[in-house]
């Protein structure tokens, strides 16, 4: 497989940055996974879907809306009605979803080059994503697996928490270097390493 | 002011795009009343009190949500969306409703 | 002597010294210090000039609702203008400067604006307006002549025009309960809520908390109140269901119970710490709110009462016991109410004398009597003050007797030697943000104040906020709130205990003394009684039109301390209670907001882009870049010396001329999934769809329900429920949203799904004569013979190793390829095609060229798609399909839309071989003097180097019928006028043999 660009290049600078001579309070990485990958499922169709999830990753989705779960590996979440993006290391997933979700289930749509994942994690992490989007970061309102869609002004990005001081933010791949950019400037206070 | 979307939880009007009336009544596409089609491309009405309104959660999970809002105290009274078959696994609990 | 130092006493660190300027003029001050503060221990009295008559003020307040102390910061090249003295922390390094003076603070040359008085009265802005009604400055040309003077004397500090280098930042914040100030009702309120378990912000505007325990004599639980509070914050600090907030101003209170919030990060400091903003804007979600705002001490209204030297009786207390500094030696004051006596203890105790207390009231209570002899002071019971001496400062007042009911003034005047006057005029609770979150203000009689109105979203009120000027009051109702906002029922543990001087909360009601002398009202905007009056008599009886009038309570006052006394003349002169005159709402800001801290990240190098896979090979490649929306493009590939003109002729003509390649990764690519796809499509698109076969692509029209054209683009069939959708760059977003809205409101029936692939693909159109040789040099996996690879088709293969799809489709009229990859991938196709397309002479290419070769061919885009335009306007008639209806077609065909006079596509030639401009007019024939009689406008121009000609498309009247006739642009604001020939939009090879090749 030919390795893909990353779109963050020019600004993805590894080592410690802003205000970190009192700590770094905040990681940043692009986790780059081997796919992403919209599902959907047509009205009623919900539960097979969600099926067709746990059979290919293995992963079985709690209920409710945004509901999500991530194993280190692999990962899923909730974002839409009906609507789930899932994640994984490996390359190859879409094609693996293609077989088991048919089209009576529902839809699947690649996006494995189409969205870039930013992991930001530390203890100041929620501080720093609240200087973006107006949802709530706690973790009572958005517990560990959950997933939210919310828009920083123009960007969309869909969140989330892969452990209690982390999220994984999707964003559309020709924002993710002009989004990286602020995610790196508003972390500045915090001090912020780049790995 | 802020709109809680049934799968989202509350958010920022700022998230939404207002998709309008939401008493309009499309005709038969294939309809040549044209009385009807006038009616539904351009007349609004306008009222002083509860309105039915068509918001995206553009900026969110994308769905579109019938809202009735008070356009004299921006009161939102319901909520729900526009479509009817989104089952109830994809709201969110009322607990949830931070 | 004048202001001094206190030798013990306040919160000020006297061991730490801080250096500072005032006017150029080096000062020292202490941590903890204010400006006002530090200032006036040096003995400044003067502070500023006031806004028309150029008056010298002093300082009326210690804090935010400082009308008159207003000073401009400096900060490198950066001024920030209007900020209250009183509201300014010193640190070392610290430059301010006084403001609206000329040339200097002591002596300014527009003082004798106050001769003029009668000018400048109340309306002078409007009256100036009207001038006189004959003559060379007659109406507004008076007003343009008067201008110019007027707003060089009046006025606030200037704004500056550096670029502010500093960091302004926004933060979104959630909450159970936000507590509004932190004086004992807040703190309280916080407790409560906190040990309820709720998650707690606390905001005061001041950096220490505490509020009135700051300055206040009192006691809590057996300790000085400030302690009390300082213990109380330390347990609020160590809980992580608590945020703090200090320095930080809610400062407007939204829908929902969302409010606005300024914190003021760093301007304490003399350098912020790395990454530190100057400003945060917070935006709180609160589930229900405490408003603990406190009261403002209101001036009462008598000649003189702006002198240098007269500031408010609780301030002189604050600048004792807060800050240690003593405002005079020989204070006297002047009350309606009982707590200036409180001040006139904590100044003698502070080591002032007190001269005197004129207090309106004629029988005075045994209490205040007894606080009297305790402060040594002589009363001066059914007194008033009725004038004020001195210049740049205090030197004496006269005082009468004064009989209240009918506010006569009898007897002898008498003089009192002061240097410093104080004067409480009653108290207003800080209802701003009750005001602004929706319900109407309520008039107390009894308190001669608005109190807070009943809620009308999740808040509760507590202390002096409410009209309970008492601590105790404060901390019992601040705990209820607290306990209640949380969602917690009463405790019965004990309240903590209050020990603190008794006094009636209910002022005498007057508020003005009727002498002879210009009497303000409002300080900042320098509105007198007169005024007031004068617009009443001139026909003004509301107190909305009182205030836009006079300036009664604008600008960064807001009516602090002005509403009061503003409407209790007004009602005076209407003959009519207060509460039949109203009150004026409230609306935020509470106090002045930085624009920058609302424009917060969304400026300069943060504002959100779009960059395309291959944006880096453009820059690395000599590309000038161009923004289309937040997307960045290549304008041209310029070479060393070329102009932007001669870089895009070359790179149009190589392109016919060999090949050329341009990234098209910024088309709008929606994913058309389901096995209702194709059904969908028909009823979007004007043409067929579902008829196209797999492996091949159409070009589609789609149309607004109105019937007028709304986007194009092609649509590529990728399997039997699979589309791929491409729009235009401009429209990608506007188009989703259409589909979604039709598939969730209109057609819920319909399974079909649409998702945003525009990211997931790069893609790179190729054209030219040479484009398939160089395509077949690189590809693999599949042939791209006419026969493999027809116009409109598409095949899958490779191209260096990685997957791509290749449709055969043009825009420039050559034959032509889209290639599309993995936005991963992007750059490496593209690499792999320039290399390929070496040998053949392939250029790059950028928007200049694509665009002069659209022009050629006479394809439309968003200039001529400008939604006004029909499908026949634009020559599109033959893709509206009779066998189906689509979304539009039922009103394209009203009358207006088919009428043989609307604006409809043409070709231009500029017939004087010069370039034609887009947006200019086309009219039959010229008149230079006096354009007029358009029949249409250019949409899109260029030079064309396949023509040799300078060629536009128009929108013209009539369209078709006027080929081959001429017509004249005429441009008047960049003055170009020319003969024009109207001829087809087709320029260049009409019948597309190139293409089809």
């Amino acid at each position: 497989m030919v390795e893909r660009q990353s779109p963050l290049e020019p600004e993805f600078h590894v080592g410690s940055h802003g205000n970190f001579e009192h700590g770094v309070d905040i990681l940043l990485t692009e986790t780059r996974p081997g796919s992403i990958v919209q599902l959907a499922a047509w009205p009623g169709e919900e539960k097979r879907l969600i099926a067709a999830i746990r059979s290919v990753t293995g992963l079985a989705l709690p209920d409710g809306a945004g509901g999500g779960v991530n194993d280190g590996v692999k990962s899923v979440f909730g974002f839409a009605p009906g609507k789930f993006t899932a994640a994984d290391d490996a390359e190859g997933l879409a094609a693996a979803f293609a077989k088991a979700v048919t089209p009576e289930i529902g839809t699947v749509t690649d996006l494995s080059h189409g969205r870039t994942a930013i992991r930001i994690a530390g203890p100041k992490a929620e501080w720093v994503l609240a200087k973006f989007f107006a949802i709530d970061f706690a973790l009572p309102a958005f517990p560990v697996g959950a997933g939210r869609s919310t828009a920083h002004h123009d960007v969309f990005a869909q969140i989330q928490r892969t452990g209690a001081d982390q999220f994984d933010i999707y964003v559309f791949r020709s924002f993710a270097r002009s989004f990286w950019k602020a995610l790196c400037h508003a972390s500045e206070e915090v001090g912020y390493e780049v790995q | 002011m802020l709109i809680t979307c049934p799968y989202c939880g509350p958010r920022g009007v700022i998230e939404f795009t207002y998709q309008g009336d939401g008493n309009r009544e499309r005709p038969d596409p294939a309809s040549q009343n044209f009385e009807a089609w006038n009616a539904y491309v351009y007349d609004r009405l306008n009222p002083a009190g509860d309105h039915n309104e068509i918001w995206q959660h553009s900026g969110g999970c994308r769905a579109h949500l019938r809202v009735v809002r008070n356009t004299l105290t921006h009161e939102i009274s319901s909520v729900a969306f526009v479509r009817g078959d989104h089952g109830s696994a994809a709201r969110r609990k009322a607990e949830d409703k931070a | 002597m004048s202001p001094r130092r206190t030798d013990t006493g306040g919160r000020i660190d006297r061991l730490k010294t801080i250096r500072f300027t005032f006017d150029g003029v080096a000062y020292t001050g202490h941590a903890g210090d204010t400006l006002a503060s530090a200032l006036l221990a040096k003995g400044v009295t003067l502070f500023g000039r006031s806004f028309k008559y150029h008056r010298p003020r002093g300082l009326l307040t210690a804090g935010v609702e400082e009308p008159n102390a207003l000073v401009t910061v400096l900060k490198g090249e950066v001024r920030e203008p209007n900020i209250p003295a009183t509201m300014v922390e010193i640190h070392d390094g610290l430059v301010a400067i006084s403001q609206n003076r000329f040339p200097s603070l002591a002596w300014d040359v527009n003082a004798v604006n106050q001769l003029g008085g009668k000018i400048l009265s109340a309306g002078f802005y409007y009256k100036t307006f009207m001038g006189p009604v004959i003559g060379p400055l007659k109406g507004t040309r008076f007003w343009m002549f008067c201008e110019h003077f007027i707003r060089r004397a009046a006025g606030l500090g200037s704004a500056g025009s550096a670029k502010d280098p500093a960091r302004y930042e926004r933060m979104n914040a959630f909450c159970d309960v936000l507590v509004v100030g932190s004086g004992p009702a807040g703190l309280m309120a916080a407790k409560a809520a906190a040990d309820h378990g709720a998650r707690v912000i606390l905001a005061d505007l001041e950096p220490r908390f505490g509020g009135s325990t700051n300055w206040s004599d009192e006691t809590i639980d057996g300790a000085p109140a400030a302690d009390w509070a300082r213990r109380t914050v330390t347990q609020l600090e160590g809980r992580d269901n608590v945020r703090l907030l200090p320095r930080t101003t809610v400062w407007g209170y939204y829908d929902n119970n969302t409010l606005a919030a300024l914190e003021r990060v760093s301007d304490h400091k003399e350098q912020p710490a790395k990454g530190e903003p100057r400003h945060r804007y917070w935006a709180i979600r609160a589930k229900s709110v405490v408003l603990a705002t406190g009261a403002f001490e209101r001036p009462l209204v008598f000649p003189g009462n702006d002198r240098p030297g007269v500031m408010l009786a609780h301030a002189a207390e604050r600048y004792a016991n807060e800050f240690g500094v003593l405002p005079g030696e020989r204070i006297a004051l002047f009350t309606n109410n009982d707590s200036a006596y409180r001040a006139a203890v904590a100044l003698k105790k502070a080591g002032a004398a007190i001269v005197a207390i004129a207090d309106v009231r004629s029988e005075l209570s045994a209490e205040m009597r007894k606080l009297a002899t305790e402060a040594e002071a002589e009363i001066f019971g059914g007194h008033a003050v009725v004038a004020t001496e001195g210049g740049k400062a205090l030197s004496g007042i006269k005082v009468q007797r004064f009989e209240m009911v009918t506010g006569a003034l009898t007897g002898e005047e008498r003089s009192i030697h002061a240097d410093c006057l104080l004067m409480s005029g009653g108290w207003s609770p800080t209802i701003h943000l009750a005001s602004q979150a929706g319900a109407k203000a309520e008039w107390n009689a009894a308190r001669q104040a608005f109190l807070p109105p009943k809620p009308t979203q999740q808040w509760i009120g507590a202390g002096a906020f409410t009209g309970s000027f008492s601590t105790v009051e404060a901390i019992a109702e601040g705990r209820a709130a607290g306990l209640a906002a949380a969602g917690g029922t009463g405790t019965p543990t004990a309240l903590p205990t209050v020990e603190a001087v008794a006094g009636d909360p209910d002022p005498a009601p007057v508020c003005e003394i009727r002498a002879k002398g210009k009497s303000f009202v409002d300080f900042q905007h320098d509105v007198t009684s007169e005024d007031v009056r004068l617009a009443h008599r001139e026909g003004f009886v509301s107190v909305e039109h009182l205030k836009r009038y006079t300036t009664l309570g604008m600008a960064t006052d807001q009516g602090k301390s002005s509403n009061v006394p503003g409407l209790a003349i007004m009602a005076e002169a209407l003959g009519k209670p207060i509460p039949e005159v109203g009150t004026t709402r409230f609306r935020p800001p509470f106090a002045p907001v930085s624009i920058g801290s609302l424009a917060a990240e969304r400026f300069g190098d943060l504002r959100p882009e779009r960059l395309t896979p291959m944006h880096d090979w453009h820059l690395a490649n000599g590309a000038t870049m161009y923004s289309a929306g937040l997307w960045y493009r290549p304008m041209i590939y310029g070479h060393a010396g070329e102009t932007v003109e001669q870089a895009y002729v070359r790179e149009a003509r190589a392109t016919r001329e060999s090949a050329g390649i341009v990234d098209v990764s910024t088309l709008g690519k929606i994913a058309v999934q389901g096995p209702d796809a194709a059904v969908f499509l028909d009823r979007v698109y004007t043409n067929m769809f579902s008829t196209l076969a797999f492996g091949k692509a159409r070009y589609g029209l789609m149309l607004r329900e109105d019937g007028l054209a709304f986007d194009d683009g092609t649509t590529w069939r990728l399997g039997e429920q699979d589309f791929l959708m491409t729009t235009t760059t401009a429209n990608a977003g506007k188009v989703m949203q259409h589909l979604e809205y039709f598939l969730d409101v209109i057609w819920p029936e319909l399974k079909v799904h649409v998702t945003s692939v525009t990211d997931e693909w790069a893609g790179a159109a190729i054209g030219g004569p040479k484009a398939r040789q160089i395509l077949a040099a690189c590809v693999t996996g599949t042939a791209v013979d006419n026969a493999t690879l027809p116009f409109m088709g598409i095949v899958r293969g490779e191209i260096a190793g990685v997957p791509v799809m290749i449709c055969r489709l043009s825009f420039s009229g050559e034959m032509a390829f889209e290639v599309y990859s993995g936005a991963g991938h992007g750059t490496r196709v593209w690499e792999a095609l320039v290399e390929a397309g070496k040998p053949f002479g392939l250029v790059t290419y950028g928007l200049e060229a694509l665009g002069t070769m659209r022009i050629e061919k006479g394809h439309v885009t968003g200039a001529e798609i400008d939604g006004r335009t029909t499908a026949r306007d634009l020559h599109l008639d033959w893709m509206l399909s009779k066998k189906k209806p689509f979304i539009g077609s039922a009103m394209m065909d009203r009358e207006g839309l088919i009428a043989s006079d609307r604006l409809e596509l043409v070709g231009l030639i500029a017939l004087d071989n010069r370039p034609l401009n887009g947006g200019a007019h086309i009219v039959e024939a010229l008149d230079e003097a006096n354009p007029h009689g358009s029949i249409g406008h250019i949409t899109a121009c260029c030079y064309s180097p396949a023509l040799g000609k300078h060629i536009a498309l128009a929108l013209v009247e009539g369209g078709k019928a006027r080929h081959g006739t001429r017509a004249h642009v005429s441009d008047p604001l960049r003055n170009r006028f020319g003969p024009v020939e109207i001829v087809s939009n087709h320029f260049y090879d009409p019948e597309g043999t190139r293409m089809h090749g």
